[in-house]
């Protein structure tokens, strides 16, 4: 939530606007419309959610807004402005977004960085790439990146820059991506389910940075979960995904008091709730099923969300 | 790090024990006797039973390789019949040209295999790539002795540019060089393009090229970066083999290195022209792959700083 007011006018141009967005994805069984006409669009501090299960076309949708999908195997179609730039149009296009206007925080910080490099090495790269500071000024770009790593408060910065992506923790290397990712200033961070591989303890501090960064930079954010309780934590507004069509979209706090759709209502029910050690034996059930809140034993499920548990399971799209 | 080096050289030293050890008992269980190919097949049993004495091969097999234990550690292994002179300086004579020959095969190697590699993985599924794919499958099928000698027929004999054998000049370096690289480019280079993919299908890849890398560099720095260390290794493996003799291309250019001396020593049954070429190779080979040990620390920061709790 920011301390943005809702109700001013979205008269400036919007820095992410989609309209009638299609992925198709050529597979070996046939072409699949993995995203079917999506339209939506993000505003300077704003926070964009788009929700659903596993499969549900919604990381594919971030994928392709970035361009990141294979480009022999994904067709995209329809009108995808990153900041009044059209970036389905030309395929060039999105060079002059990528590592400036446009950011992305990966799903899995584990493997999003080159494990025989440096972590200096590759923010000193992303510091470079955003021109913010004199590229041939080692001493500028040292600085800046040093000052990067405060922001996502991490401490003995000049200690980290030397170490290697294996040496750290997975919530300090989403902290390493942030900062990478905020290295060029942007106006637009995609967030492609950004704690889905953390620990739940970490998760929220990751979480935290985030709103953080928003209020103090005016950042638009795309996020991508599958997890309700992240989504009414950080969203102005929600897109229920599923079959790569949005079948609700809202108000965050509209959705998840008044669902409209069987499926929302699922979605909303799967987000596991705090209860007693023993209490009844459908409990287990939920956890050896292997539900995604379930990290301890004593969080307990509703069994009636069983399926839409297992659905948003621990495999990603 | 010491203790490492120590650690490795010692099971290098016993590698290379063992392996001389076996190749002694070998050769003495092997048909033929050294004695017969020394004295000729006109030689009647008292020259060939006065070979044997000169040669010390009547004494009982175990003293002969208490002699032999002894001569290993003063490195002196005796004269070579049929080279009358010290085994190990006929060795120490012809390894030089061996390690020319496999050092200019492995930079050939290299300096084509890396960017066929890479040009494959960069452009899958295309016609052209579809050609090279198929050129390297030949490159693999092909013998060596066969290729050697389309080589010679068509470099040395119909388009006399090069000279057909021995290392008269450099020219002489051109023709067998090109034919061990031939197959190796084969192989390395079908195993760049595998890894390069694997790279290139990386999340950390994907992340980098959100952030505006540049092609190039996501293709030398990260995807070459981290497909080093097996390319390396490879590379190196395949060295160390060719320290051992290059033995068909040797034979059929009449390149004077270990390989040919080693047909020779075999075909004489000089053992300890055999011994001494076998000992000389293993310590080659042990070396160069401790040396390919000390270097993944340099090209792999995971060994360089031991893996954390969560790697």
């Amino acid at each position: 939530m920011t301390a943005q007011p809702q109700t001013t006018g979205h008269r400036e141009q919007p820095l992410l606007e989609v309209r009638d967005f299609q992925v198709e994805l050529i597979t070996d069984a046939g072409i699949i419309r993995a995203v079917d006409s999506v339209s939506f669009s993000i505003h300077r501090g704003e926070t964009v959610t788009i929700i659903g299960e596993s499969g549900s076309g919604k990381s594919t949708t971030a994928m392709g807004i970035l361009r990141l999908l294979p480009e022999d195997l994904a067709v995209l179609s329809g009108t995808v402005l990153i900041d009044g730039v059209d970036v389905t149009a030309d395929p060039k296009a999105i060079d002059k977004v990528r590592g400036k206007t446009l950011a992305l925080i990966p799903q899995d910080p584990m493997t999003a960085l080159s494990p025989v490099h440096s972590i200096g090495r590759q923010l000193f790269e992303a510091i470079r790439i955003a021109g913010a500071a004199s590229a041939k000024d080692k001493d500028a770009v040292q600085a800046r990146a040093i000052r990067l790593l405060e922001q996502v408060h991490i401490p003995t910065p000049e200690k980290q820059l030397k170490k290697y992506p294996h040496q750290l923790s997975g919530g300090m290397l989403q902290r390493v991506l942030i900062a990478i990712a905020l290295a060029s200033e942007p106006q637009l961070l995609v967030a492609d389910e950004p704690t889905s591989a953390l620990d739940v303890t970490v998760q929220g501090g990751i979480l935290d940075l985030l709103l953080e960064l928003q209020e103090q930079r005016g950042i638009g954010i795309l996020m991508i979960t599958h997890d309700l309780g992240v989504a009414r934590l950080i969203s102005d507004r929600i897109h229920v995904m599923k079959d790569g069509r949005f079948v609700e979209s809202g108000d965050v706090q509209q959705i998840v008091d008044h669902p409209a759709t069987e499926y929302t209502r699922a979605l909303l029910a799967a987000v596991p709730v705090l209860g007693p050690w023993d209490e009844t034996p459908t409990a287990s059930t939920g956890e050896s099923r292997g539900a995604p809140g379930a990290h301890a034993s004593e969080i307990t499920t509703d069994p009636a969300t069983d399926s839409a548990l297992t659905q948003t399971g621990a495999s990603h799209d | 790090m010491t203790n490492y080096i120590l650690k490795r050289l010692g099971q290098g030293l016993l590698t290379v024990f063992l392996t001389v050890s076996t190749v002694f008992i070998l050769i003495r269980m092997a048909p033929g006797d050294p004695a017969v190919s020394y004295a000729g097949p006109l030689a009647t049993n008292e020259q060939l039973a006065a070979v044997r004495e000169q040669f010390g091969l009547d004494r009982p097999v175990l003293e002969q390789y208490w002699i032999f234990l002894q001569q290993l550690f003063t490195g002196n292994l005796g004269t070579s019949y049929s080279f009358q002179a010290p085994a190990m300086q006929v060795v120490a004579e012809r390894m030089p040209y061996t390690l020319t020959l496999a050092t200019a095969a492995i930079l050939l190697t290299a300096v084509v295999a890396i960017p066929l590699g890479v040009w494959m993985s960069r452009r899958p599924d295309t016609g052209k790539e579809l050609g090279v794919n198929v050129l390297t499958i030949a490159g693999q099928s092909m013998p060596d002795f066969w290729t050697g000698i389309m080589l010679l027929t068509g470099f040395a004999v119909l388009i006399p540019i090069f000279p057909a054998s021995g290392f008269a000049t450099w020219g002489g370096l051109v023709l067998p060089t090109i034919t061990i690289a031939i197959l190796q480019i084969a192989l390395i280079s079908r195993m760049v393009r595998r890894e390069m993919t694997a790279n290139f299908a990386a999340p950390y890849l994907t992340v980098a090229r959100s952030r505006g890398v540049r092609n190039s560099v996501l293709t030398w720095r990260y995807a070459m970066g981290n497909s080093a260390i097996p390319v390396f290794t490879a590379l190196g493996t395949r060295f160390a083999a060719m320290l051992n003799g290059v033995v068909v291309v040797e034979v059929v250019f009449a390149w004077p290195g270990v390989g040919s001396l080693i047909v020779r020593a075999l075909e004489t049954r000089d053992y300890p022209l055999i011994q001494a070429t076998v000992l000389l190779t293993a310590l080659l080979a042990v070396g160069v792959q401790l040396l390919i040990d000390l270097a993944y620390p340099l090209l792999d920061p995971r060994v360089r700083l031991g893996k954390a709790a969560t790697a």
